[in-house]
Parts: C-alpha cells; sequence; structure tokens
C-alpha cells in the first residue's frame, strides 16, 4: 500500500522526458519571449527620453506591445513578484481606473513622475502598456504638455525596468530553476512533473483569457453588444492580440511537447485563420446583428483550441491543469 | 504510446487501492455536514439580522441602526466561512451571485456622493438610483419600481441590462443600506449613513426614507429566502450532497478546487492583491462596514476547515469528522503535512492583519499609496495564499483523482476515455 505512490512517480518519471520537453520551452520560448519584452521596452523608454510627440512613440509601444503578447500568459515566477504582470497589463479596467488615475495625476501634478523609485508606489492603473495607450491614443491627454511628457516617461521607464527585471530573473536563476524541476535541491518544482504542470496550466489559461475576455467582453450579450469593452481598442489592437495571442500559444505548445498533436494543431490553425478572415480590428462589428456571429464563431475557435490541448497535451505531458488567477469570479 | 501507458497506469491504480482507514465517502460526508451547519449558522444570523432590520424600519434611531449594523458583523462570520463551497460546487456557485456579489455599483440603489460620478462606459445604469425614482428605463423597457418588493431586485435589477456591477441584492446590498458610501478614501473610517436616512416625516434626510426602509426590508427578505434554499441543498437528500457523493473522486476533486480556487484567484488575486496594487479602498471586499480584515480572515479559516473537516459552530458545538487531511496522510504524509503547515501559516497572516486593524491601522489605510508597512502585511497573506496553493496541487497529485482537468471538464466529449 505504502508503495503505491511511488511506483507511480516511477512510472510518470520514465514515460514524460519522451513527450515533454521542459528546457526546449524555456530556452526556445520563454527567455527569447522575456528578452524581447526586455529589449522593445528599452527601446520605448529611450525614444520616450527624445520625444513625446504621440506619432513618434506608437510604433516603439506597438512593438513593446507585440512583445508581451508572445509571453503574456506566463503568470508565473518573476514576473509575478511585486504584482508585475498586473502592473505591465491593467486590464479588463471594468471601473475605468486607468483615465482616472491619469488624469489624478496630471490635475495635481504629481511630483512622484521625477522621482523613478517613488513611481513604484503610484497605482497600477496609472502604470504600464493599458496607461501609455491612453497616454498616446485618447484625446483627453496631450502627451506633448510638460507635466504628461513627463508622466509618459515616468511610465517607459518603470516599464522598461520591470520588463528587464523580468528577463533578467529569468536568466540569472529562473529558467534552472524551471529546467531542473524535480531535482534534488529544488524546493519550488519538487517533480519535473511539477515544472510541466505550471506551463500546462498556463497554457490553458492563456486560451480562456483569449476566449472569455479579449473576444468575451466586447461579445457582451446577443442584446448588449459591448464594443467599448474591447482590448486595447484605442489603438485598434484589438483583433491583433488574439491573433498573437493565439500564435504565441502554439508555440509553448510546440516547444513544449514533443509528440504528434493533431487536433491541436488543427485547432490552433483553424483559430488562426478565422482570427485572419476578419476585417476590424477592434470589433466593433459585434453590435451588428449578423456579423457578431463571425466574431462568436472565433470565440468558439479559441475553446476548440482549449478543448483539444486538455485532452492531448494534458495526457501527453502526464499532467492535470492547476489552479490559475482566471478561477476566481 | 500515450494511451496504454495510462491505461496500464489505470489498471494499476485500481488493483493497488485496497481499502483505506479512511473511506473517500466519510470525507465527503464531513464537507456536506459542515456545509449544513454553515449555512444553517449563516441563516440564523441572517434571521438575526432581518429582526433588526425591521426594528430600525419600524423604530428608527441611533441605537436601532447600530444594532441593525451589529447584526450584519454576526452574520458576516459564518457566512463567509462558507465561501470555500463556492467554486467547487456549480449550485452553490451559480446561486452565490445573488447573495455575496461584490463589487457593486452602489449608485444603482441609492444617492451616492457627486464625486462618484454618473453611468460609465461600462454601466449605463451606474447611478440610477432606485429608491429615489419610482419608474425608469431599463434596457429599453419601463420598470416600475413605485412598489420596491424583492421581485423587483431580483427579477428586474440584479445584474440588470447583463452588467455584474449591478448589484441589487444580497450581503453588501444590505451593507450599503446600513453604511452607506465610505469616503473617507484609504484614511480609517467606515461609511456614516444616518439613522434619518429611515427617518418618517421631517426627520427624514436624503430623501424617500420610506423607499429606502421597503427597499432594505426586500434585500433582507430576499437574503433569508436564497439562505433557506441553500441550507436545503444541503440537508440529508438536498442536490448539492447528493451530487458530490454519486463520484467520490468527483467529490473529492470539487473540494480541493473550492479550496484552491478560492485562495488564489478569488482571495489572493481579485479581493486582495488587487486592492493594493490599485491603492483603491474600493477594491475593499467589506469597504462600506470597513469589515474586510474579518472577511479575508474567516474566508481563510473557511479553507482550512474544508481540509481538516472541523467546524465550530456558532452555539460552540464542534464537528470533526474525517476529513481530507487524514485522507491525504495515508498515502503521502509529506504532502498533508506540507499543507496544513501553509494553512496554518496563512491564519498567522490573517491574524496580523486582524491585529494590525485592532491597532488602529484600518485594511483602507494598508491599500495607501506609500504605505510600506500595510503592504507588508496583505502581500504577506497573499504569498502565503499562493504558497497553499502549491500544496493544494500537490494533495491533488497525491491523491490521483483521475480526472484530467480540475475543472470545466464537461466540455471535453469523454475526456476520461483515456483512462478506461
Amino acid at each position: 500500500m505504502k508503495h503505491f505512490p511511488a511506483l507511480i512517480a516511477a512510472l510518470a518519471l520514465t514515460a514524460s522526458p519522451a513527450l515533454a520537453d521542459l528546457a526546449h520551452a524555456v530556452d526556445d520560448y520563454i527567455l527569447p519571449g522575456y528578452a524581447a519584452f526586455a529589449d522593445t521596452t528599452a527601446a520605448l523608454s529611450d525614444a520616450a527620453a527624445d520625444s513625446c510627440e504621440p506619432d513618434t512613440l506608437k510604433s516603439d509601444w506597438n512593438a513593446a506591445f507585440d512583445a508581451w503578447m508572445g509571453v503574456s500568459h506566463l503568470r508565473f515566477g518573476p514576473v509575478e513578484d511585486e504584482g508585475r504582470s498586473v502592473i505591465i497589463a491593467f486590464w479588463p479596467d471594468a471601473k475605468g481606473m486607468t483615465p482616472k488615475g491619469l488624469s489624478r495625476l496630471i490635475a495635481d501634478e504629481d511630483p512622484i513622475v521625477k522621482d523613478p523609485k517613488a513611481f513604484k508606489d503610484v497605482s497600477v492603473a496609472a502604470r504600464g502598456l493599458f496607461a501609455l495607450e491612453f497616454l498616446l491614443y485618447d484625446d483627453q491627454f496631450d502627451a506633448t504638455a510638460p507635466y504628461t511628457c513627463d508622466l509618459v516617461r515616468a511610465v517607459t521607464a518603470d516599464l522598461a525596468d520591470i520588463a528587464g527585471k523580468v528577463s533578467d530573473a529569468w536568466k540569472d536563476g529562473y529558467a534552472e530553476t524551471l529546467r531542473t524541476a524535480g531535482a534534488p535541491g529544488n524546493t519550488t518544482y519538487l517533480t519535473r512533473e511539477e515544472g510541466l504542470q505550471v506551463l500546462y496550466t498556463n497554457l490553458v489559461a492563456g486560451l480562456e483569457f483569449t476566449a472569455n475576455e479579449r473576444l468575451g467582453r466586447p461579445l457582451g450579450t446577443f442584446d448588449s453588444p459591448r464594443p467599448n469593452r474591447a482590448e486595447a481598442r484605442r489603438s485598434e489592437r484589438s483583433l491583433r492580440n488574439v491573433t498573437l495571442s493565439i500564435n504565441a500559444l502554439q508555440n509553448l505548445t510546440d516547444t513544449l511537447v514533443d509528440a504528434p498533436l493533431p487536433a491541436t494543431d488543427a485547432a490552433f490553425a483553424a483559430a488562426a485563420s478565422t482570427a485572419a478572415e476578419l476585417n476590424d480590428p477592434t470589433f466593433d462589428m459585434v453590435s451588428d446583428v449578423s456579423d457578431r456571429l463571425k466574431v462568436e464563431i472565433l470565440q468558439q475557435k479559441v475553446k476548440a483550441a482549449e478543448v483539444a490541448v486538455l485532452s492531448e497535451v494534458g495526457p501527453a505531458l502526464g499532467v492535470s491543469k492547476g489552479f490559475n488567477a482566471g478561477d476566481g469570479d | 504510446m500515450t494511451r496504454l501507458f495510462l491505461a496500464s497506469l489505470a489498471t494499476t491504480a485500481l488493483t493497488a487501492c485496497p481499502a483505506l482507514a479512511v473511506e473517500k465517502s466519510e470525507v465527503i460526508g464531513t464537507y456536506a455536514d459542515i456545509a449544513a451547519a454553515k449555512y444553517a449558522d449563516s441563516l440564523t444570523t441572517a434571521q438575526a439580522l432581518d429582526a433588526a432590520i425591521k426594528a430600525l424600519i419600524a423604530t428608527p434611531s441611533e441605537q436601532t441602526m447600530a444594532d441593525a449594523r451589529t447584526a450584519w458583523i454576526a452574520a458576516r462570520i459564518p457566512y463567509m466561512q462558507t465561501e470555500v463551497y463556492r467554486f467547487g460546487n456549480p449550485i452553490v456557485d451559480d446561486w452565490e451571485g445573488k447573495v455575496n456579489a461584490w463589487p457593486l455599483d452602489e449608485g444603482l440603489i441609492d444617492y451616492v456622493d457627486a464625486a462618484y460620478g454618473g453611468a460609465t462606459d461600462e454601466n449605463a445604469y451606474a447611478a440610477l438610483n432606485v429608491i429615489a425614482n419610482p419608474s425608469f428605463t431599463l434596457s429599453g423597457q419601463t420598470v416600475d419600481a413605485s412598489e420596491i418588493t424583492p421581485d423587483l431586485l431580483e427579477n428586474s435589477l440584479q445584474e440588470a441590462d447583463a452588467v455584474e456591477a449591478n448589484v441589487a441584492t444580497g450581503y453588501h446590498a444590505i451593507e450599503f443600506l446600513l453604511w452607506g458610501q465610505d469616503l473617507n478614501g484609504t484614511d480609517a473610517g467606515a461609511g456614516t449613513r444616518s439613522w434619518t436616512d429611515y427617518a418618517a416625516g421631517d426627520d427624514c434626510t436624503n430623501a424617500n426614507c420610506d423607499r429606502r426602509g421597503d427597499y432594505l426590508n426586500a434585500a433582507s427578505d430576499l437574503l433569508l429566502s436564497d439562505l433557506e434554499w441553500m441550507v436545503a441543498q444541503w440537508a440529508p437528500e438536498g442536490d448539492a450532497r447528493t451530487a458530490l457523493t454519486s463520484d467520490e473522486n468527483a467529490g473529492l476533486t470539487a473540494i480541493l478546487t473550492g479550496m484552491g480556487s478560492l485562495s488564489y484567484g478569488e482571495l489572493a488575486g481579485q479581493r486582495m492583491k488587487l486592492g493594493v496594487l490599485l491603492n483603491d479602498p474600493e477594491e475593499e471586499h467589506d469597504c462600506f462596514s470597513d469589515n474586510t480584515q474579518w472577511s479575508h480572515y474567516y474566508d481563510a479559516l473557511g479553507i482550512q476547515q474544508a481540509y481538516l473537516g472541523e467546524y465550530t459552530r456558532l452555539d460552540g458545538t464542534k464537528i470533526h469528522g474525517a476529513s481530507l487531511s487524514d485522507l491525504v496522510g495515508e498515502v503521502n504524509a509529506p504532502a498533508d503535512a506540507e499543507l496544513r503547515d501553509d494553512l496554518d501559516a496563512t491564519m498567522v497572516e490573517m491574524t496580523q492583519i486582524v491585529d494590525a486593524t485592532k491597532d488602529g491601522m484600518a485594511y483602507d489605510m494598508m491599500l495607501a499609496r506609500g504605505n510600506d508597512t500595510g503592504e507588508e502585511l496583505v502581500m504577506s497573506a497573499v504569498d502565503a495564499l499562493v504558497v497553499q496553493t502549491r500544496a493544494i496541487e500537490r494533495v491533488v497529485t497525491a491523491l490521483d483523482l483521475g480526472g484530467i482537468t480540475l475543472e470545466g471538464s464537461d466540455s471535453l466529449d469523454d475526456p476520461n476515455a483515456v483512462f478506461q
């Protein structure tokens, strides 16, 4: 009786390395993903130091957001320290706290923007990619006004600092922690399966987030569509973020699993091609009685990809889904 | 290859699993008995709250207002300990929004401070003010609110316009009507609604005192009927209980799903970490009454009780039966010890938050920009909840409950086919 769990563990250890490649996922997916996010946010911060002209900064901001979409669904490790993932991308913002927080700083001309260390105490709603989206794209803000320009610089510098810290923490230790899951002395991941499980959990949670939030929020209900709730609609990135998230989650799957995944591959491809056929960057079409069906179909395709992952990837890795940040309300 | 491996594993499991000293059915039985006791205690305290509310409405005074508030605080104690039943039991989760939905756009219900603002992008009815308006239009329909009834609250206002922040019923609607908005920001202090908001004639403040009383009364009646319904679900033949016992492994998974989802996504994430990161006192779970430290404390205590199979009732009766901890201890003693230690550590952190509020640092103040001590208090509890979540995942693995997913596997064609 006492030998029973040990037996399972032994079987699992011999079986999973053939199907899973933790090191491949770490070295060829996670590390380059965070490095790209660090590089693009550093470039954005440098550009803002030169000019706060929105037309100059938008391409750098978009490059940083693109890089973030490559890793946004990884909600464990260094990016969860000090609330970093929430600071980087505070969305959804159901109470409109981002514009309120920014307006308050600007109205008060709060000197905190001049002190990078103190700026870490500012509400997450007025920091990160979505705060910058308001500052660069929304008419209520003028990024070139003197105080607002200081604010743009503070937010970009803070973002670059956070991105650099996350990338460094992975390079300088956390990558090894995950690679060596289950090795003697690894107190974070007691078994190899725990290392696989955290990536698998984040993969599934990423698909759920795209289906339920990125697509579900603007869809609303048939009687009450909510185009104003689309993610990053001011910069017209709503559809782009869905597309990039599907690509990123497929890349994660491909690097993690060393086994044929016919259903998963087909489901990701179907979701990507459905997204490619939509010609509406902000999902305004959800308000159109017939066109909204196309967005609903895309949502179904993303959910189908989740089903495929649950039925194919989980068994291939020999793990079940753990808890994730989306488990609450 | 994969299928063969899993199939052989399953066979091994079936043959190698002799009778344990603790039966899974007993563990589920304890869990359901405790649920029945907790919801019964929630009902008892809600009945006391209802009596206090009726006294306030009948004879408004400083004293009856204070009594009603005291009764509300007392009613929260058993209810918060039930929250661990939420995410694992669809019967509870589908119902929960009626009694504990949060956060709310309270301007739907009653007058608010000018700083609250009006309708928002997200919610066209954020400042509807039903108490002041006997008739209004909701999603294109004219609503007759000349009489404020439980039916109006439940069927017209709750989640009106498919907006979750339109909370018309439950503990937090009642809390708002007893305390009013907390306008102290991240300073100490709760809402300061005067008893005269319920006074008759010329003594009435903020107008519509009769309608305010009708609203409060209707919300209290609904809370009672909703809790009565939930008590019945956990009776010997109740649906919530039979749903757990029909498949024992699924029943144990439900217990662990409730523990993990409340620990991590809900309590650590939504309710605690976000408030600190936003510096926003409205992110307090019990923001009107400033009771948040206790609601977090009893949430965490409920998680511990679900694992240890114990609960002390309002009257002091102790329930203690076969527990998940007993079961896990038999198959993987280190995993059991780790989780028990982690649950203890979380309670230490929660107690520190409660103690700090007793020493003068209100939960609002902990969320203030630059309050490093407050941030440390809250984030330490968040970290402890995250650690205990990892231990819960290890327990799930140790019990080998046979499912691929912890939740939501209904949408799969037949996820268990590979195990058969």
